[in-house]
């Protein structure tokens, strides 16, 4: 599912045709959707909405949908601030469209939207094309053994990132959602998905509970995760990092080295420090002889916010397994881990807390991260208002 | 250092209060107001608590020799507690109770007497509490003290107090300001012997105190500018002591301390808890500390490092000045393990003899905003510490000096703390109270 250069093109292609078709199909909207699928296929409902204060698929809907597709995009030249804002109407439309119970397409979600929502960021490129004094006009910095990044899976100008229960529609939107942009073509893609969880909790692919400590409920994500003021108000900065896991060597480590490593049981997700899976994780305890209960390097504490003054990110990351693939030297291994997805109001909140996970996180020799990307994520839209308009008011 | 019950805990006092009104009209005079200005316990009071309820401000409880099983906030201002032998009058936390006595009241004083086996912290001033004594530590750190809801508290003495065998620290001073910490005793602390943190301008004096046998003997977190260290023996722990800038608690950075004339040699303890971090064989650690003073100290035969220095993640070690200081048989006496992005830089050695350093070129140009070459941490001689023993089972200290006339009135404390400049202290001997140690 990893898409090299030469995937880039099919996909170009294959966009085209599925976007013929859809114009003809556009009349039968409506007509014919089996409701014993719909059942399965997650509820369309309020928290789906494409419209609103902030875009769907970051706090909403609280439990994200199984499946997800993130495509990034480049525009072939350099875009101009008019060509971005243009780009943005044209999403806006297309997302509007898709997303609506009456409008939508047959030929691109059969059985109706669903619980499909699509979000929206423009990279550092472009949003140093808009004004370089806004938040994301610059790139990362490259962390730890970041140069082992292809070129084609590092950055990019524009994320289309497509989420629903039902996994056979993610290509199909992301096609529709991306068909009448000028000028653009894929950089890389990846697909993934979600096991049972509860919120924003599930199981990594590691076997251990992820996303256990975020903000939830409006307050704390107005302090943590949404841009406070300004043309931005309501947007966020968003980072994705591809990382592959060592699932085998670390799935065959003893349990308690394997929960020394993350600072939590595995079964129950609870900290090493004590009290239950809700509990929070205790970094100062220590053991009678002066030991940390959390051990020193374990993941929970690299990542804690405390030791950089952070805020929270909102963490909303997706399994992927791309099979067996060959490295450069000839050796093949499973390509398979977590896409790392994350939302915070500050792109210094992910940076400080990755520069202690280089320097201080057992877990980072299972990982290899192999794609990664900054995004700013504007504010929400409306029919009326597309994304962007505060910005270029 | 959470908060999350003192909302809870204020609402629920409102309501006493109200109902207390409701109940009693304004006929009935306050039951029993403190009149006492010198209670002696037990004749007076049979507990501590009994006796911080009948002091009047101002006044003194005394305690009689005997070992108290109990834990006491003194919340009146100008309240001294004082025993009357310092080796024989023990308050005992019998490993689980979480501190000794904390003064949450501006002017107390803690003098003459032993803490011992607290899960938390023998002896704490603070300005963070809630109507249930102290909250620090027993949270997760995701909160932080918000100096404007907690203001420090103002004037403190702690002078003659024995600590040990306590579960984080000793004797811990945090956001607390206009203060001293003398002629004590720490050991056996799973953290520090003696804590001072989280003061932007503190004006505390800590001096003429011996920490053994502690993972840290004397550690600092954001205490700032007036900080003065003098005269004080941090030897044989496993760090002598640390000045650190943590973003786990207000004021980052840590800068501008005194610290002079102290014996920061042979930490290297196998006589008590571990360091959490595992620093062994170090006499001094400045981690993110900016702009300190470090001048005429004995740091000595510590095999890892005399000094080193390290950044706190973006905040590095920056312009700390060492003048005066007497270097010998360190595995090497100043060593840089900055990280490379935070590289340290301006930190400077004056005067005739050069210490040895790691890298070689960390002394080559120590102009302000040059960066410092560095070294792994791993690349430090010395070799790995030994395992750490439980807080509880480290060897009691020796019997220590008891404060002269403790049956004297005290005055009430000054606002502000007399402080030695680092040039009026001299180089101390290499057994300087080394009688008051296990371990000369």
């Amino acid at each position: 599912m990893s898409t090299t250069s030469g995937g880039a093109s099919g996909l170009t292609r294959r966009t085209a045709l599925i976007g013929g078709a859809a114009v003809l199909g556009a009349s039968a909207a409506g007509v014919g959707v089996a409701i014993g699928v719909r059942a399965e296929l997650g509820q369309q409902s309020s928290d789906t909405d494409a419209h609103g204060e902030h875009q769907a698929g970051i706090a909403r809907p609280a439990t994200p949908q199984k499946s997800g597709l993130i495509s990034v995009f480049d525009f072939v030249e350099a875009p101009s601030a008019s060509t971005v804002r243009e780009s943005l109407r044209v999403l806006s439309a297309a997302i509007t469209a898709c997303t609506s119970s009456t409008e939508f397409d047959p030929l691109v979600t059969p059985d109706g939207p669903a619980d499909l929502t699509v979000t929206i960021g423009i990279g550092p490129r472009v949003v140093a094309a808009i004004d370089p004094a806004l938040p994301g006009a610059t790139p990362l910095p490259s962390f730890a053994s970041d140069e082992l990044i292809g070129e084609s899976d590092n950055g990019g100008d524009l994320l289309v990132a497509v989420y629903a229960t039902d996994p056979d529609v993610l290509q199909a939107v992301t096609r529709r959602v991306a068909r009448d942009l000028a000028n653009v073509l894929p950089r890389w893609q990846q697909a993934g998905q979600r096991g049972v969880g509860e919120g924003t909790i599930v199981r990594n692919p590691l076997g251990h509970k992820d996303g256990i400590i975020v903000p939830r409920g409006a307050e704390e994500l107005a302090e943590n995760v949404w841009i406070g003021g300004g043309v931005l108000a309501g947007g966020t900065m968003c980072v994705i990092r591809r990382l592959r896991l060592r699932v085998d060597s670390f799935r065959s480590e003893p349990v308690a080295t394997q929960e020394a490593i993350i600072g939590r049981h595995k079964i129950d997700g609870s900290p090493l420090s004590g009290g239950g899976p809700d509990a929070e994780v205790d970094v100062r305890a220590k053991t009678a002889s002066g030991e940390f209960v959390i051990p020193a390097r374990a993941h929970v504490r690299a990542a804690h916010p405390s030791f950089t003054g952070s805020a929270l990110m909102l963490r909303r990351g997706y399994a992927y397994d791309n099979g067996v693939v060959v490295l450069p030297d000839g050796t093949s291994v499973a390509d398979e881990g977590l896409l790392f997805i994350c939302f915070q109001h500050d792109l210094d909140t992910f940076i400080k807390t990755q520069r202690r996970i280089d320097e201080v996180d057992d877990l980072r020799q299972y990982m290899t991260t192999t794609a990664s990307a900054s995004f700013l994520v504007l504010p929400g839209f409306s029919a009326t208002q597309p994304l962007g308009t505060a910005l270029f008011a | 250092m959470s908060l999350r019950l003192a909302s809870a805990r204020a609402i629920a006092t409102a309501v006493a209060a109200a109902l207390l009104v409701a109940v009693s009209g304004c006929s009935t005079p306050p039951p029993s107001a403190p009149s006492l200005m010198v209670v002696t316990v037990p004749d007076d009071a049979a507990t501590l608590e009994a006796a911080v309820d009948a002091v009047a401000p101002g006044g003194m409880i005394l305690l009689k020799a005997g070992v108290y099983f109990e834990q006491v906030v003194v919340d009146k201002p100008d309240v001294t507690i004082r025993g009357l032998d310092r080796n024989a009058t023990i308050i005992d936390g019998e490993a689980i109770r979480p501190y000794g006595i904390v003064g949450i009241a501006d002017g107390v004083r803690i003098e003459n007497l032993t803490v011992r086996n607290t899960t938390f912290y023998g002896v704490l001033v603070t300005g963070l509490h809630d109507e249930n004594g102290p909250s620090a530590h027993n949270g997760s750190g995701y909160t932080t003290l918000d100096p404007e809801a907690f203001p420090p508290l103002q004037r403190f003495s702690i002078n003659y107090v024995t600590a040990y065998n306590n579960g984080l620290y000793g004797i811990y001073a945090f956001d607390a300001q206009h203060g001293s910490i003398t002629n004590s005793f720490a050991s056996g602390s799973a953290d520090s012997g003696f804590y001072v943190g989280q003061c932007p301008d503190c004006d505390i004096l800590v001096s003429g105190n011996v920490a053994e046998n502690n993972a840290v003997g004397f550690e600092n977190a954001n205490a700032s500018l007036s900080l003065t260290v003098v005269g004080n023996r941090f030897s044989n722990n496993r760090v002598g002591m640390t000045l650190t800038s943590n973003y786990l608690e207000a004021f980052t950075p840590q800068s501008a301390n005194v610290v002079a004339g102290n014996v920061l040699s042979g930490n290297t303890s196998s006589t008590s808890p571990a360091q959490e971090s595992g620093g062994y064989g170090i006499g001094l650690g400045i981690s993110g500390g900016q702009s300190n003073v470090v001048a005429n100290n004995r740091i000595e035969g510590n095999p890892r490092a005399g000094v080193v220095l390290a950044n706190t993640e973006d905040l590095p070690a920056l312009d700390n000045v060492f003048s005066g200081n007497a270097f010998s048989a360190n595995g090497v006496d100043l060593a840089n393990v900055s990280a490379v992005r935070t590289p340290a830089s301006g930190n400077c050695v004056e005067g005739e003899t050069l210490p040895t350093t790691v890298p070689e070129q960390l002394l080559a140009d120590c102009a302000s905003g040059i960066e410092q070459p560095a070294i792994g941490d791993g690349a430090l001689p010395g070799g790995s510490a030994p395992a750490g023993i439980s807080f509880l089972e480290v060897p009691p200290p020796a019997d220590q000096p008891t404060m002269p006339n403790p049956t004297r009135a005290p005055s009430v404390l000054p606002d502000t703390v007399e402080r030695p400049l680092a040039d009026d202290v001299s180089l101390p001997p290499a057994d300087l109270f080394a009688e008051l140690t296990r371990r000369p």
